[in-house]
């Protein structure tokens, strides 16, 4: 029988339409001219200038910092959240459920008002610490779903004989469970950790003096800095999610021959 | 609800409370005490210069019938759903191609399209700013196989706000749909084939219904994030494609009126929740009706 | 499970080697983009041993909403004059200690007389701007010195004005013959109903990108602030500033010292180096803006001090204005505004 030709184009259409922008980009990183509009020769100057651009590292350096520990406490957080949506089956797990369910589908710029109206409510000073407890809000959410879905599939009689078998809970808990919840929720914590180190909508709201993320930092270099420069930037930053992307199919491919073994 | 049926029950409640403690008390500080926040502080009044009056007042959400705001609704409601319906179309058959392929281009297909979602979502946006350049080079594309003319403006307009939008929302559509299309069975397609159906037919009421809850995920992680959309028309938007998000933005950081800000976010916040809810409800109920 | 250990590890490394190093003092400098000379903040962390963090904002409007929306903790901020009024009235602002600050010895007693607050007890003045437009000369024919520019329908789409209420209903408070400080309805709707002229023809109301556009070409008309006209100017020579004659806003730019401020000292030497004469000479210098310094006015470049577009002519200067605080009628200027950007 003969099938349709309008996925397969299609498919390879929005492919190109995915990579023509960041393909542009890059190209234009290498171009010797200040004004991305016209070819004059291939150059790594801009990238040199980024290296001596220190507000951009200071503004990865923050990022880092937020994105870490955002990240080990919505991990934990999420984990336990997981735990518990998957072990009990009360009115106060769905209740719970709801809870963390909803931060996934609030846009960005309500949770950042409302983030923004919280802390000035309570006179807290915004700044670092303020985004981390944003940024760990919505990834706790996040990391949760995804820990969900690995206990989905999780055999709870693995637990049980453990217990059968005299382990206490505490070696239940850390012998048996968490190692075979690792991979979840480190998918869930990198999940997490991608999704801090971009968000800027969030940030922008609850940001305070000196507190300049990198989205931040791009956003105002976007509005006045040097456009090639902002290639250069963007060039680099694909290159790591590429690098980083290859790394995750590569240990969840690893983990993936492990459970055949 | 059966834990007060066995013995251990009120062991089970008590472990069950320590465990959602952390992060329930989390999550009830720093989302649901902000949200409702933000509908308290639309009923109050505001002072000129970025303070919050004292007392209670209608009038902040009065002023949202204000004729000004029509307009940017309507922009919204349209640009939205207009995103929503393309990402969608383009999705469905991408979805259907990958999850047809065989093994080893379904994982590289997957990770092209999961690569654009995880770089900088900014970055992505500026691209199409160095694209659609007036000497840029889809511009000079156009205009060398005649399809604008020399003067032909490309950036700063609803419809670049669009394409923009497309772009960077559609992996959100093609992920959820090709997961479901994934766990389809395919021969129920050709079943219906061999009785005689067309393809459109059997695409139409197959296939479609057979991957309604991913189609169902992708409508929101489309519709959502565009009713909110603030930094796509800030960035490559004009002066007249200006969205409900980029007025926040303006009552919050440029007027300073934020019980303003907060009407208007807690306006659209019901208008995001009321197909959330409803599809919260739909999921809950099968979750109940699956657990033993 | 070693890969997460080992990756756990890396973390850590990360976690300390950034966290390292942070013991020196640090100011915390809100100020307008491009509106200091990064060379001189080098110097001045040198010579105070000390970290110099510097924040931009794009209108004395969203730094006012910024610093009321609860971000404390800024040393120096640079408002416009009539915005140190009105953050004055707020009691946001610390008083200066000018034995701290000899330097106001060297200020132009011309402009101090433009300053809401002439006696120094809160402000001192930074720069003197204008904000006229600029064009591409190279892209555009016929011009005019006129704010009527703007109706240039065959420029449509390849112009802007600027994101903020003031500079823009002034233009064209201007443009009508009324001040931009006015406080009349009737005179407000006029200017409101102009604007919406003119925004029939423009790409976006725009701060910081005008200046990336006209440069690139981007943009073939652009209203902005004078200094950024100038600096672009001198990365593209086809890039022209133009004056209206129906005359300018003038803005005379501030420091200040914001209650919350955490190095009150350092502050003070901040403000102080600004306006050593070499200094503010430097500083003019590149961002062409004026430090209204007497000691500078000998070391700067005559080419430039003399430059019309830095210092007005006495004609246009008579048609121009300084923008004033509205108290009350804020609100008035913000319906105004809300229209325009709500018109189609």
């Amino acid at each position: 029988m003969k099938r349709s030709r309008i996925p397969l184009y299609t498919t390879w259409a929005v492919l190109i339409f995915f990579y023509l922008p960041i393909g542009v980009l890059i190209l234009h990183s290498f171009n010797a001219s200040r004004f991305s509009s016209s070819w004059e020769g291939f150059s790594w100057r801009w990238y040199i200038r980024l290296f001596a651009e220190r507000d951009i590292w200071f503004a990865l350096q923050n990022t880092v910092i937020v994105a870490l520990s955002s990240t080990i406490v919505s991990m934990v957080l999420g984990s336990i959240a997981a735990y518990a949506l998957h072990r009990y089956h009360t009115r106060l797990q769905r209740v719970h459920y709801t809870l963390i369910y909803t931060p996934l589908v609030v846009p960005d710029i309500l949770m950042g008002i409302s983030l923004l109206l919280f802390f000035v409510g309570i006179g807290m000073q915004l700044g670092l610490i303020t985004i981390f407890l944003a940024h760990t809000s919505f990834c706790v959410s996040y990391v949760a779903m995804v820990v969900l879905a690995r206990l989905q599939d999780f055999d709870d009689s693995i637990l049980e004989a453990a217990r059968d078998l005299g382990a206490t809970w505490w070696t239940t808990t850390w012998r048996v469970l968490l190692p075979l919840l690792a991979p979840g929720i480190a998918a869930g914590g990198l999940l997490a950790f991608t999704l801090s180190i971009d968000d800027f909508v969030i940030t922008f709201f609850v940001t305070g003096p000196g507190a300049t993320t990198l989205p931040i930092q791009i956003y105002s270099m976007i509005k006045h800095g040097s456009p090639p420069l902002i290639n250069a930037l963007s060039t680099l930053l694909l290159v790591v999610t590429f690098l980083i992307v290859w790394l995750v199919q590569h240990l969840t491919q690893e983990e993936h021959r492990h459970e055949v073994d | 609800m059966s834990s007060h049926d066995h013995p251990g029950a009120r062991r089970q409640t008590v472990a069950e409370w320590l465990l959602t403690a952390a992060p329930f008390t989390w999550l009830f500080i720093l989302f649901v005490i902000p949200t409702a926040l933000v509908f308290a502080i639309a009923f109050k009044p505001s002072d000129p210069w970025g303070g919050v009056g004292a007392g209670w007042t209608l009038e902040t959400v009065r002023s949202l019938r204000n004729p000004n705001y029509p307009a940017i609704i309507w922009r919204t409601l349209w640009i939205s759903a207009v995103t929503t319906v393309s990402c969608i179309a383009l999705a469905l058959p991408c979805g259907y191609y990958i999850a047809r392929a065989p093994y080893r281009w379904r994982r590289l297909l997957v990770l092209l399209t999961v690569i654009p979602f995880w770089t900088s979502f900014l970055i992505r946006i500026f691209a199409w700013k160095v694209l659609l350049h007036p000497d840029g080079y889809v511009k000079r594309a156009l205009v060398f196989l005649r399809l604008a003319d020399a003067d032909a403006i490309l950036l700063y307009h609803a419809g670049t706000v669009l394409l923009v939008m497309i772009y960077t929302l559609l992996p959100f559509a093609i992920l959820p749909i090709y997961a479901a299309a994934e766990r389809f069975d395919f021969r129920l397609v050709e079943a219906a084939r061999d009785l005689g159906a067309s393809r459109w037919r059997a695409f139409r009421q197959i296939f479609l219904p057979g991957i309604r809850r991913g189609l169902l995920t992708a409508v929101l992680m489309v519709l959502i994030p565009s009713l909110g959309m603030y930094i796509i028309p800030d960035i490559v938007g004009g002066t007249r494609s200006e969205m409900i998000g980029n007025k926040i933005a303006q009552r919050t950081f440029v007027d300073r009126n934020l019980p303003h800000a907060s009407a208007l976010s807690a306006s659209l916040t019901l208008a995001v929740m009321a197909p959330m809810l409803w599809v919260l409800y739909m999921q809950g109920r099968r979750r109940g009706e699956t657990r033993p | 499970m070693k890969w997460i250990k080992r990756w756990a590890g890396l973390l850590l490394l990360v976690v300390l080697v950034t966290g390292c190093g942070r013991d020196r003092q640090t100011l915390y400098i809100y100020n307008w983009a491009d509106y200091i000379k990064p060379g001189l903040i080098r110097e001045f962390e040198r010579e105070f041993d000390c970290r110099v963090v510097l924040d931009t904002f794009d209108s004395n409007e969203s730094m006012f909403a910024r610093l009321r929306a609860g971000a404390r903790g800024y040393d120096v901020i640079f408002p416009s004059s009539y915005m140190v009024q009105i953050m004055q009235q707020h009691n946001m602002l610390l008083p200066l200690d000018l034995s701290l600050i000899p330097n106001i010895d060297y200020l132009d007693p011309d402009y101090i007389g433009l300053s809401a607050d002439p006696t120094l007890a809160y402000s001192i003045p930074y720069m003197l701007s204008n904000a006229g437009l600029a064009y591409r000369a190279d892209l555009v024919t016929d011009v005019v010195p006129s704010w009527s520019m703007l109706s240039r329908s065959d420029l449509r789409g390849r112009m802007t004005m600027l994101d903020d209420m003031r500079e823009t209903i002034g233009a064209a408070l201007k443009y009508l013959g009324y001040s931009l400080n006015t406080r009349n309805e009737q005179e407000l709707e006029a200017a409101r109903d102009q604007v919406i002229e003119w925004k029939r023809n423009l790409a976006k109301f725009e701060n910081e990108q005008y200046k990336n556009g006209i440069a690139s070409g981007e943009f073939l008309l652009v209203h902005g602030y004078n200094g950024d006209i100038m600096q672009v100017m001198e990365e593209n020579d086809q890039v022209v500033y133009l004056i209206p004659e129906e005359g300018v806003s003038i803005a005379l730019d501030e420091m200040v010292i914001p209650q919350g401020a955490r190095q009150v000292e350092l502050a003070h030497h901040f403000i102080n180096f600004l306006h050593r004469p070499e200094v503010a000479a430097a500083n003019t210098e590149y961002v062409y803006f004026l430090a209204p310094n007497v000691g500078a006015y000998e070391l700067i470049d005559e080419e430039i001090l003399n430059d019309p577009a830095i210092n007005l002519a006495p004609e246009i200067r008579a048609r121009s204005e300084v923008i004033e605080d509205l108290g009350e009628h804020n609100a008035l200027y913000i319906r105004i505004w809300d229209q325009i950007k709500a018109a189609n």
